[in-house]
Formats: structure tokens, sequence, C-alpha cells
């Protein structure tokens, strides 16, 4: 036996310190193929002058990312990335965690309720946005007629065809898909939470607000994480919804960074520009997913 | 356990770094099109790329059909309707930079084909020019919109000249008995339409070429045809009267509600048929709106009409422009694709095909299938026209000038800052 127990060792150094690089290996493979080597090339192209067509290209170093801060609409697609950010996490996370916790308690018609929260989320991004295309028509638009049904006249706006109101008419639509999301998460969290937090609390006299800060929120914070990581990869990378509601316009006034790489990538030629605008999306994403994953890192060891 | 240590936290920077390139691949794609230069074989099978909707594609598939039972050949039509030429052009660039691009595809002319040609994507088809005849079957004019750099890189089949399309009844309900024949009579017959409660003309300004068809007419009513021609090309300065007298009846358009409450805002697939639906009394558009519109509604013809909008100048011009087949350079069906190419501007194929506005000769639309379009094309058809503006304009500098227009509409800019601000445009264009 001894022979045996002294044996065993031997056989699992077989592979050496390579063995977890070799079960790697194919998926390596596969990962330096498809996105290693594309994202290398892009930054290469990103100091080219590649037109995006042509067999042919000039070097230009950094000429691309040295012209993007004087280009006005880098300006205004910044400006409008932070606005987008900011309202479209901040919104659906509250609303879809008061929807939870209205959903948690008894309801009748549970089910139904948490299905119509979430049947926006599964419904085509190209429905949604001729659907509110059609809500937002100012002359026929379900809005505009209601508005003037009730007497608010002075209210009715065509929505999508100013500047001013814009931005903000896209991002309703995009609100009330990316609800349901976050009020699932949080409804399966919450139902993770012991009955008998509550029952000690109710027993000490904590009132239901204290019981929502001291025991409910804490004990959502794993949720809190997911909601938050996901609703910010999510609102980083908006272009759907602007090229499908309002494509970019009018103007240029709700042209986000991912449509204006796109409209130089493959609509001026200038793809050599337009991927510097990438590289520049790409790195922004990193650095503001660093803290989430820094955290995630350190919860694992 | 060290092992373990590197296996989490490498796990978690694995993903992350795995995140990070998708993020820019998925931005950019893969970047190796520079090296897709190779020739395809050769084969039976070709492929043609195209925007026609239904109520044009089931024509164009059944002629197809006839030329592979003559050739031996199989061809395969993927068509993309819809969003005109703000979209079609991307998704043929992708095609053609995979390497899987189609042996055939219809393009517009001007500066929309323009890239095609100049980064030798299309081929040149001089020596078919030469053993088809083409020359001498096709319109000059129109082979010169297809024609880049001396290169005759594209076979142009539709000319098509832009109008004003109307509703009869509406109209008439307006008291207008007659299409306008000045300027003047234009502005009185949209006061009358607003009078009694219909939305005079019809214009979406979503993608900006649609509402631009409005402010290029006003730009040849106001400067003329000489003075627009050189503007196109920045010739002239943008910066003068005549171009601020443009825009300020541009503007004007909107404030006295002749244009739909929040134009800017609009898809023209939404309010371009609205003549036809007879919630606005005309639009701005061209021939093929009588198969796509009124004919795929079930309407009569006869309940509608069409005229030149009025220049007051002389010679009587409207918008233009010219569509047409370019074949793929790195093709191996060239020889068939061109075959096929000369039996589509054969005139019973453009006949079976009912092109509204074919450039071939022999091939004027069939009073009886398209009687508007016939209309059209024997009262303007022979008339000059100007270049469409966004085929007259790069893509990047149109939709900087359909921002000018924005910010016109809005009230943002004086029509004098947009003319500075388009000279400003077109200049660095010019010079560029």
């Amino acid at each position: 036996m001894a022979t045996i127990a002294l044996s065993k060792p031997t056989k699992v150094k077989r592979g050496g310190k390579w063995s977890p690089w070799l079960f790697a290996l194919p998926a390596l493979v596969v990962y330096v193929a498809f996105l290693v080597y594309p994202a290398m090339s892009s930054v290469w192209f990103s100091l080219t002058d590649w037109d995006g067509l042509s067999a042919t290209y000039r070097f230009v170093g950094l000429e691309n990312y040295v012209k993007l801060p004087s280009d006005p609409v880098v300006v205004s697609a910044v400006r409008n990335n932070v606005i987008w950010t900011v309202v479209t996490i901040a919104v659906p996370t509250v609303i879809g965690l008061a929807l939870a916790i209205a959903l948690n308690g008894k309801v009748h018609g549970k089910p139904i309720l948490r299905l119509v929260f979430y049947t926006p989320a599964v419904l085509p991004l190209v429905s949604i946005a001729s659907i509110w295309g059609w809500l937002y028509n100012p002359q026929y638009g379900a809005i505009n007629s209601f508005l003037r049904l009730i007497g608010l006249d002075g209210l009715a706006q065509p929505w999508l065809g100013q500047d001013s109101t814009a931005l903000w008419a896209v991002m309703v639509p995009a609100i009330w898909l990316r609800t349901g999301f976050p009020m699932l998460l949080y409804l399966a969290a919450l139902q993770g939470i012991p009955d008998e937090l509550y029952e000690a609390a109710t027993v000490d006299g904590a009132s239901r607000w204290q019981q929502f800060w001291h025991i409910t929120m804490p004990s959502l914070r794993p949720a809190h994480y997911i909601v938050l990581a996901l609703s910010l990869i999510d609102s980083f990378k908006v272009f759907d919804m602007i090229y499908a509601m309002t494509y970019g316009g009018p103007g240029t006034s709700t042209q986000v960074m991912g449509t204006w790489m796109y409209f130089n990538v493959f609509q001026y030629y200038q793809a050599g520009y337009g991927t510097a605008i990438a590289v520049v999306i790409t790195l922004v994403a990193i650095a503001v997913g660093i803290p989430y994953v820094r955290s995630q890192t350190r919860e694992a060891s | 356990m060290t092992g373990s240590t590197f296996t989490r936290r490498g796990f978690l920077g694995l993903t992350s770094a795995a995140v990070a390139g998708a993020g820019l691949t998925a931005c950019t794609g893969s970047g190796t099109s520079t090296s897709s230069g190779a020739t395809a074989a050769a084969s039976n099978n070709l492929r043609l790329f195209t925007y026609e909707d239904d109520s044009t594609i089931g024509l164009l598939k059944a002629q197809l059909k006839k030329f592979d039972a003559q050739n031996g050949t199989t061809t395969t039509v993927e068509s993309l309707p819809g969003s005109g030429a703000a979209v079609y052009p991307d998704k043929l660039r992708t095609q053609l930079l995979g390497g899987k691009g189609p042996d055939i595809w219809r393009i517009w002319g001007g500066q929309i084909g323009s890239p095609f040609a100049k980064a030798k994507q299309a081929l040149d088809l001089t020596p078919y020019y030469q053993k088809y005849g083409w020359d001498s079957k096709i319109n000059t004019a129109a082979i010169g919109g297809m024609t880049f750099d001396g290169v005759k890189s594209g076979l142009p089949f539709v000319s098509l000249g832009i109008g004003a399309w109307y509703n009869k009844s509406l109209l008439a309900k307006a008291g207008v008995s007659a299409p306008p024949k000045t300027y003047a009579e234009l502005e009185t017959m949209n006061d009358k339409l607003v009078a009694v409660g219909v939305t005079p003309c019809g214009l979406g300004g979503k993608y900006g070429w649609d509402i631009m068809r409005l402010f290029e007419y006003l730009l040849e009513h106001t400067a003329g045809p000489e003075l627009h021609d050189k503007l196109l090309t920045g010739a002239e300065s943008w910066d003068r009267p005549e171009v601020v007298e443009a825009f300020a009846l541009f503007k004007k358009w909107q404030d006295k509600k002749w244009l739909p409450q929040g134009a800017l805002g609009l898809d023209p697939a939404d309010i371009e048929p609205g003549y036809v639906q007879g919630k606005t009394a005309y639009t701005i558009t061209g021939p093929w709106t009588e198969a796509a519109a009124i004919l795929s509604a079930k309407k009569s013809p006869a309940a509608f009409g069409n005229f030149e909008l009025p220049t007051d100048q002389s010679p009587a011009r409207h918008s233009g422009f010219v569509e047409g087949y370019m074949i793929n350079a790195k093709t191996g069906n060239a020889d068939k694709s061109a075959a096929l190419l000369d039996f589509i501007v054969q005139p019973a194929t453009q006949k079976a095909m009912q092109v509204s506005a074919s450039t071939v000769k022999g091939a004027e639309p069939d009073p009886k299938a398209l009687p508007l379009s016939a209309e059209w094309a024997q009262k303007f058809g022979g008339n000059p026209f100007y270049t469409i503006q966004d085929q007259a304009f790069p893509k990047k500098q149109a939709d900087q000038y359909f921002s000018v227009q924005s910010d016109l509409l809005q009230g943002s800019l004086k029509p004098d800052a947009a003319a500075k601000k388009m000279q400003d445009i077109v200049s660095a264009w010019a010079k560029g």
C-alpha cells in the first residue's frame, strides 16, 4: 500500500506546472483568435487613416486620438453618455427595487404582475423603438393625444424632434424595458432573507422603515452588486435604442459614443478615427469596471 | 495551495480581460478585411444584393429566374428595404469586407456609390459598355451619375426625378383646382390647405434626407440653376443672400405649419405615405411612390396626381438622381454578372419589372400599369435635373448639412448663420 501511496503524487505531476495551461489551451486558442487578435487589430487600425473599404492605409500615429477632444460631437456624445448612464442605472434600479418589495408580500395575481413588469425586457428592441416612435408622434401619437385630452395642450411636444427633449424621450422606453430585470433579481434576493430577522426586529420595536434600512438593504448587498454591474455595462454600451429611435438626431443632439463610432466607421468611411473612439470607449469601460472586478476578486479570495 | 489562489484570481482577471477584449472586438470588427482581396472562384451561382421592397422584389425575382433558365445560372437575391441610403451601404460594405460580397449590387449614384468605386471594390465596367453597347442604349446623363474619376463603375437603370405627389380630394377640399405654376401659387395653396385643417407637405426629418428635398427645392428657387450647381461643388460661397433667403423660406414653411408638427423627429417611412392616407396633402418624392404607396394601399392612381415644384427659374429643373448596378471587382463571375446586367437593361425586362423611370431607351413606363409615373415621365421626364443633395455631398458633409437644417428649424440658428455654417462645411470638403 505504501508503494501505491507514493506513486500517486508522481502521476499527478506528469503534466507539471503546464497542466492548467494544457487544459485551458483549446479555449485559449479560441480566445486569442477571436478576441485578442481582433482587439489588437482594432488598436492598430486606430493608429491609421484606413477608410474601412480600401486595401491600403497610412500609419498616422496618435493623430486620431489627438483629434477626439476637438470634435464637438464627441464632446456632446460623452455628455449624453454620462446622462444616459446615470439615469438608466438609477431609475430602473430604484423602481425595480420598489416593485420587488411591493410584490414580495402577499399580493393577489403576483405571477401575472411579475410577468407584466418583466415583459418589456423580452420584446425585440426594434419593436420597442417602433412602438414608442408612434406613441411619441407629435400629431397622432397617444402621448400628445392624452395630454390634449386632459387639457394640457401646452405640454404636447414634438418629443423626438427637438434637441431639448429627444434624449430624455429615448430614455423613457429604456427605463421601461430595463425595470423588469432588477425587479426579478431583487425579488429572488428578498425571498432569501429569513423571516426571523423581521420578526425579531418587530419584537424589538423597529419600524418598517428601520427594518428596510437595517435588514433588507444589507441583505440585498450581493444583489446590488449584480444589478449595478450589469446595468453599468448595459448603459455604457447604449447604441440600439438611439440608433433605432432618433438615428443620433435631430442633428447630432442624441449621438452617444457608440453611435458616433458607428457613424464614423460605417458611414463616413473614417474607420481609423471611428476605431480610436471604440478604443476610448473600451478603456473607459475597463476603468469603470475595475472597482467591481476588484471587489469580486476580494470576495472570492 | 497557490494553484487555488491563481485559479480564482486568474479566472476573474481573465474574465475581465475577455470582457474588455470582447468590447473592443464588438466595436470594430475583425479588421482583417484588408487581406480579403482574393478573387472568388468562377461558378454558376450569382448573388445580387438590392434594397427593393415587397412591391417590386417579386418582379425582379421573376426576371432573374428567366435569365437563369436561359443561361444555366442560379441567382439568389438578398434585399434590405426600408431605410433608404442610410443603412444599406453599411451592410454592403460589411459584406464586401467580410470577403463574401455579392457579385452584383444595386446602389445610388453620386457620392453614395462613389466610395465603392474609389476603393476599387466595384469593377470597371468599360469593357462591358463596349461589348454590350450600353453607351447607345442608356441615357448619357445617367451614365455620368455612375462614372467616378472617369471610370464607368456602374450601370444606371433608373433616373428618378423628385416632384410633388398629391391627393386630389384634399386639394379640392381647399378649393385648389389645379397644381401651382409659380412659387407664390404654391404658398397660396399651402395657406388654403392649412385653413381647412390639412397639413400641406408631408416630410420627415429622421435621417435628414427627406426634409432636405424641400430645402434643395427652395435653394433652386432662390439661387437659380447656375448658382445652385456651383454651390454644390463649392465653386461659389454659400454665405450669400440667395442661400440666406432659402433658409428663411425653409423656416417659414415650418412656422406657417406647412410641414407636419414635429417634422424633424418623424420617420419618412411613416409620413411620406400620408398623402395616400389623407393625412397630408402632398409629399416631395419620386415615381416609385406610385407602386410603393398608392398601389400597395390598393388605391386608384386616379385619385392622385403629381407636379414639378415651380422654381420660377429657367430652365425649369427638379431634383434627380440615378440608381444602378455595380459588379464586385473580386467576383469570379464578372462575365456572367455583366450578362445579367445586360439582360436587366433590356427594354422588355425593364417593362416587366415595371421600372417607373428607366434610363433605357424604349422602356418608358407603361401608362396602364403606372399611369402617374408615365404622366410624370411624359410631362417632366425630359426636364434637366440638379443632383439631389445627399448624393452631391459625401455622407459626413451631408449629415453636417442636415444638422444645420435641424438647428435652423429649431430656431437655434438664424438663416444668415446657417448660410455661413454651410459655407464652412462645403469649403472644408471642397479644399480636402
